[in-house]
C-alpha cells in the first residue's frame, strides 16, 4: 500500500517535481565534477611541478668533492668517481616506479672546439668551454623488458632549440646560444665544428668532428657549452659507459611529519606506511636500493617549494570545492522545500481523509529519496562529462570519471534532499486540513 | 505606489522569499571571497615560489677566452670574465624596490684546504638566508657582510673535511692562505653542498682582485611581467652585460598560477548558476502562489509589464540584500581562507564588493525569469477560483 501510494505519487504530475529533478540533476552534476577534479589536483599539480625539473640528483657515493661553478664540473675526467649506465635501466623496478618520470644522465668533459669554416691560412681559433654529454630522447631498456624513453625532455622541458637535436647514435651536437653567438665569426646549424678533450694524455689525439643541429637555449650554463649524446661524451673522456651524475624527477608526496624521520628509527608498521607512500626520501631510498654505492640527494631548492606549494594550493582547491558542494546543497534543499510547499493542498487531503502525520512525511521522503537518487544518478553522468570539460580546461588533460564518487553523490543527494524536505513538512504538519481545502 | 507594492509583497511572503535571500547570501559570500582570493592570489603564490631562489641573473656577456690547447683545467675555472662590482652592484642596489627579495654578487674560486680542490664561493653572506630559504643550516647564520672571519660549508665539503660549526678551515689560493671559522653547515641538496662560502671582500683578498665579481644572482618577486619588466629596466641600465630570467622558474609558475586561477573562476560560475537554480525554484513556487494576486492585478487594468517588473525589482531587491550581507561576510571568509591556505591573510579588494552585489542582482533576475509565464495567466480563470 504505502509503496503504490509513494509510486502514484511518483510517476503522477511530473511537472511539480520537474523543477527539484533539474536542481538535483544540475547541483550534483557539479558536485561530481569538482570532486572529481579535486580528486586529481594533487596528482595533477604535482605533474605541473616537474616541469621546475629534476627533484633528485644521483651522484657516486666514494666521490671527490666535485669542483662545480654555474652547472658545470672543473673536475678532470680522470677524478672521481664514475656511475655505470648499464644500471639505469633498474630505476624502472622499484616499488614507485610509476612515479618515476625521466632521468638524465649527464658527463661533463672540458674541451676545446675549433669551427671547420676558418680559412686554412689563419691560425685556427680555438675556445675552451665544456662538453655536456647527455641525452635528450633516449631509449632505456628496463630489465623486465620494456623500454623507458627518457632524458631532457622530462627533466628540463624549459630548454628550448633551434633547429633539431642531435641522433643519440650520431656525431652531432647542439650548441648553447651564448656560445654559438660569442664564438668568434659565430657558430650556425650545419656546420662542423671539431672538439678536443682538455685532457694532459688525450691532448694529442686527432680532434672529433661533430655536426652542429640546432642551438640550444636554456637560461643556465648550457647555454655555454656544447651538448652531445652521451656516448660521444663518453668516447672523448675515455670513461664508456659511465656518466658523473643522473638527474632524476619524480612525483613525490609533499613531505610531512612521517617523512622527515629517519627511517631506521620507524617501527615495523610506520616502516611499511613510509616505503609504500610515494615521499621524496622513501623514492630516494628505494633508489638507493637498486643503485649501490650511489648517493642519492634531494634538491631541497625544488622539492621543498614543491612540497609547500602543492599542500597550500591543494588545500585551496578543496575549500573551492567544498564551497561547491555547499551551494549545490542549498540548491537542492532549497528546491525540495519549495516542491513541498507546493504541496500542501495534496497533503491537506491525505490528512482529511484519515492519513497521520507520520504516514504524510513517510511517503513524501520516500518520494523524495526516490526523486534523488534518480536525479542523482542522472547528474552523475552529467558531471562526469562536466569533469572531462573542467579537466581539460584547467589541466590540457581530461579527468577521468571515478565510480567511487557515485555513491558519495546519491548519498549527498538523497541527504540534502531530505533535509530539505523536511522543514517544511513539519510545518505541513501543523497544518490544519480545514482551512487549506477551503483554499484560504 | 511602485515602492509600497514592493514592500507589501516582500512581507506578504516573507518564509518563502527568505530561501531565495538565504540562497543568495551564502552564494554572495562563497562568490565575493573567492574573488577575493583570486585577485591576491598572484601576489601570494609568487611569493610562496621565492623559495625556488635567484630567478634573475646578471652575467657578463662574453663566454671563455681563447686559450692554449692543453691548458690545465682549473685554469677555466680560476680565470672567468669579471663584472666591475662598483657598477653593476650600484645599479642593483639603485634598482632595489620592495619587489626585491634578496640580492647577492658571487665570485667563484678553486681554492685548496688541506690540499684539496674546493670551490670557495664570495659572496653576500647576510643576504643567503633569503635567496636560498631551502637551505637547512646547522649553525648560525651570518648576518653582516662584512664578516670576513667566518664562512658557512656545504654538507659535502663538512664530510670531506670533518668540519662542523665552530670549527676552522684554511683556505690557501696561489700562495695566499687565509684561516676562517666555520660558522654552519649548510644541506642545500645540490651543487651548494660543495662549496664553502665566504663574504666577498675574503674571495676578492685571495684571488687578489679588486671591486671585481663574477654573477650576480637576484630574487624577485612579482608575476612573470613584473619580473621580465624588471630585468628589462636592469638590461638597458647594463647594456655590457648579460640580464636574464631563469626560465625554469618563471615557466613553471606562471601554468601553475594560470591552473588556479582558472578553476576558481570556473566553481564561481558554477555556484553562480546553482544560486540561479535556487532563486528559479523560489520564484516559481512564488509565481504559483501568486496566480490569484496576479489575476487581479490583470482584472484591475494592470499589465503584464508592470507585473513583472514589480516581481522583477522584488528579486532585483533580494539580489542587493543579498550581495550586501554576503559580500562582507565574504570579506571574513577570503580572510579565513587566507589564513588557513597561505598563512596571511587576504588584502581587501573594494572592487569586488560591488561586482558581487551586480553578480547577484543579475543571477537573481534570471532565476526569475521564467514568471513571464505568469503572462498566460488568464484573469477570469482565477478569479473564478479554477
Amino acid at each position: 500500500m504505502f509503496a503504490r501510494l509513494v509510486g502514484e505519487s511518483f510517476v503522477r504530475n511530473p511537472r511539480r517535481k520537474i523543477l527539484t529533478a533539474a536542481a538535483l540533476v544540475v547541483a550534483m552534476a557539479v558536485a561530481t565534477a569538482t570532486l572529481t577534479v579535486a580528486l586529481e589536483v594533487g596528482d595533477r599539480l604535482g605533474r605541473e611541478f616537474r616541469s621546475l625539473g629534476a627533484n633528485l640528483l644521483i651522484t657516486p657515493e666514494s666521490d671527490t668533492l666535485p669542483l662545480e661553478i654555474g652547472g658545470v664540473d672543473y673536475r678532470p675526467v680522470d677524478e672521481g668517481a664514475y656511475l655505470p649506465e648499464a644500471d639505469l635501466g633498474k630505476l624502472k623496478m622499484i616499488f614507485w616506479r610509476h612515479n618515476i618520470l625521466g632521468f638524465t644522465p649527464f658527463l661533463d668533459v672540458p674541451v676545446s672546439i675549433r669551427a671547420s669554416r676558418e680559412p686554412a691560412s689563419k691560425a685556427p681559433v680555438v675556445t675552451l668551454t665544456t662538453l655536456i654529454g647527455t641525452w635528450y630522447e633516449h631509449r632505456v631498456a628496463v630489465p623486465d623488458g620494456t623500454i623507458f624513453k627518457t632524458g631532457a625532455s622530462v627533466t628540463h622541458p624549459w630548454w628550448r632549440i633551434e633547429g633539431r637535436w642531435f641522433g643519440d647514435d650520431r656525431e652531432e651536437c647542439v650548441v648553447g646560444a651564448t656560445l654559438a653567438a660569442t664564438y668568434p665569426g659565430g657558430l650556425a646549424i650545419g656546420d662542423v665544428i671539431y672538439v678536443r678533450a682538455e685532457n694532459a694524455d688525450r691532448a694529442q689525439e686527432e680532434p672529433r668532428p661533430l655536426l652542429v643541429r640546432g642551438i640550444v637555449s636554456t637560461g643556465g650554463p648550457e647555454d655555454r657549452s656544447v651538448l652531445v649524446p652521451l656516448r660521444v661524451a663518453q668516447a672523448l673522456s675515455g670513461h664508456p659507459g659511465e656518466l658523473r651524475q643522473l638527474y632524476l624527477s619524480a612525483l613525490s608526496k609533499p613531505a610531512d611529519a612521517l617523512s622527515e624521520r629517519d627511517p631506521s628509527t620507524l617501527t615495523r608498521a610506520e616502516y611499511d606506511r613510509w616505503y609504500c607512500a610515494p615521499y621524496i626520501s622513501s623514492i630516494s631510498y628505494q633508489i638507493r636500493q637498486v643503485l649501490s654505492g650511489t648517493e642519492v640527494r634531494t634538491i631541497r631548492r625544488v622539492a621543498d617549494s614543491e612540497g609547500r606549494i602543492l599542500s597550500r594550493v591543494s588545500t585551496l582547491f578543496w575549500i573551492v570545492t567544498l564551497a561547491a558542494l555547499l551551494a549545490a546543497a542549498l540548491a537542492v534543499a532549497a528546491t525540495s522545500a519549495a516542491t513541498v510547499l507546493q504541496r500542501r493542498s495534496e497533503i491537506a487531503v491525505m490528512k482529511a481523509i484519515g492519513a497521520t502525520n507520520a504516514l504524510v512525511g513517510g511517503i513524501f521522503l520516500a518520494e523524495q529519496l526516490m526523486l534523488a537518487i534518480s536525479g542523482g544518478a542522472i547528474g552523475f553522468v552529467f558531471g562526469v562529462a562536466l569533469a572531462r570539460v573542467l579537466g581539460e580546461s584547467v589541466f590540457g588533460t581530461p579527468a577521468a570519471p571515478r565510480l567511487v564518487l557515485l555513491p558519495v553523490i546519491l548519498g549527498l543527494a538523497a541527504l540534502v534532499a531530505m533535509a530539505g524536505s523536511l522543514i517544511p513538512l513539519g510545518r505541513a504538519a501543523r497544518v490544519d486540513p480545514a482551512p487549506m481545502l477551503r483554499d484560504e | 505606489m511602485f515602492a509600497r507594492l514592493l514592500w507589501k509583497l516582500v512581507r506578504g511572503s516573507r518564509g518563502r522569499l527568505a530561501v531565495a535571500l538565504i540562497a543568495l547570501t551564502s552564494s554572495a559570500a562563497v562568490s565575493s571571497a573567492l574573488l577575493n582570493l583570486d585577485l591576491d592570489i598572484e601576489r601570494k603564490l609568487t611569493r610562496e615560489f621565492r623559495t625556488l631562489g635567484a630567478n634573475v641573473v646578471i652575467a657578463p656577456r662574453q663566454v671563455a677566452e681563447p686559450g692554449e690547447p692543453g691548458a690545465p683545467t682549473a685554469a677555466l675555472a680560476a680565470s672567468p670574465i669579471l663584472m666591475d662590482s662598483d657598477v653593476v652592484l650600484g645599479e642593483v642596489e639603485r634598482r632595489r624596490t620592495a619587489d626585491v627579495i634578496a640580492a647577492a654578487p658571487y665570485l667563484y674560486l678553486v681554492a685548496r684546504a688541506s690540499d684539496t680542490p674546493v670551490v670557495v664561493a664570495g659572496t653576500w653572506l647576510d643576504q643567503a638566508s633569503k635567496l636560498e630559504p631551502t637551505w637547512r643550516l646547522d649553525g648560525d647564520w651570518i648576518t653582516s657582510r662584512a664578516d670576513e672571519s667566518r664562512c658557512l660549508v656545504g654538507r659535502s665539503v663538512a664530510r670531506q673535511f670533518h668540519l662542523a660549526p665552530r670549527g676552522s678551515v684554511e683556505l690557501t689560493y696561489l700562495g695566499r692562505t687565509t684561516r676562517l671559522s666555520v660558522a654552519g653547515v649548510v644541506d642545500a641538496g645540490g651543487a651548494d653542498d660543495n662549496q664553502i662560502f665566504v663574504n666577498l671582500p675574503v674571495a676578492q683578498k685571495l684571488l687578489a682582485v679588486n671591486r671585481r665579481i663574477e654573477i650576480v644572482e637576484l630574487s624577485v618577486s612579482g608575476t612573470a611581467e613584473n619580473i621580465s619588466r624588471y630585468s628589462a629596466g636592469l638590461r638597458t641600465a647594463l647594456p655590457r652585460y648579460e640580464v636574464r630570467p631563469i626560465r625554469q622558474v618563471s615557466e613553471a609558475e606562471g601554468q601553475l598560477l594560470n591552473r588556479t586561477r582558472l578553476l576558481i573562476v570556473s566553481t564561481v560560475i558554477l555556484i553562480l548558476v546553482l544560486t540561479a537554480l535556487c532563486v528559479l525554484a523560489t520564484m516559481a513556487a512564488l509565481a504559483m502562489e501568486r496566480r490569484e494576486d496576479v489575476g487581479l492585478m490583470k482584472a484591475l487594468g494592470g499589465s503584464i509589464s508592470q507585473i513583472v517588473g514589480l516581481f522583477l525589482a522584488e528579486v532585483g531587491v533580494l539580489g542587493a540584500a543579498g550581495g550586501l550581507v554576503g559580500s562582507t561576510a565574504g570579506f571574513a571568509l577570503s580572510q579565513w581562507m587566507g589564513l588557513r591556505v597561505f598563512g596571511t591573510s587576504i588584502t581587501p579588494r573594494w572592487e569586488v564588493f560591488p561586482l558581487t552585489v551586480a553578480l547577484m542582482v543579475v543571477v537573481a533576475m534570471a532565476g526569475a525569469l521564467p514568471l513571464r509565464l505568469l503572462g498566460k495567466v488568464k484573469p477570469a480563470v482565477i478569479l473564478r477560483g479554477e
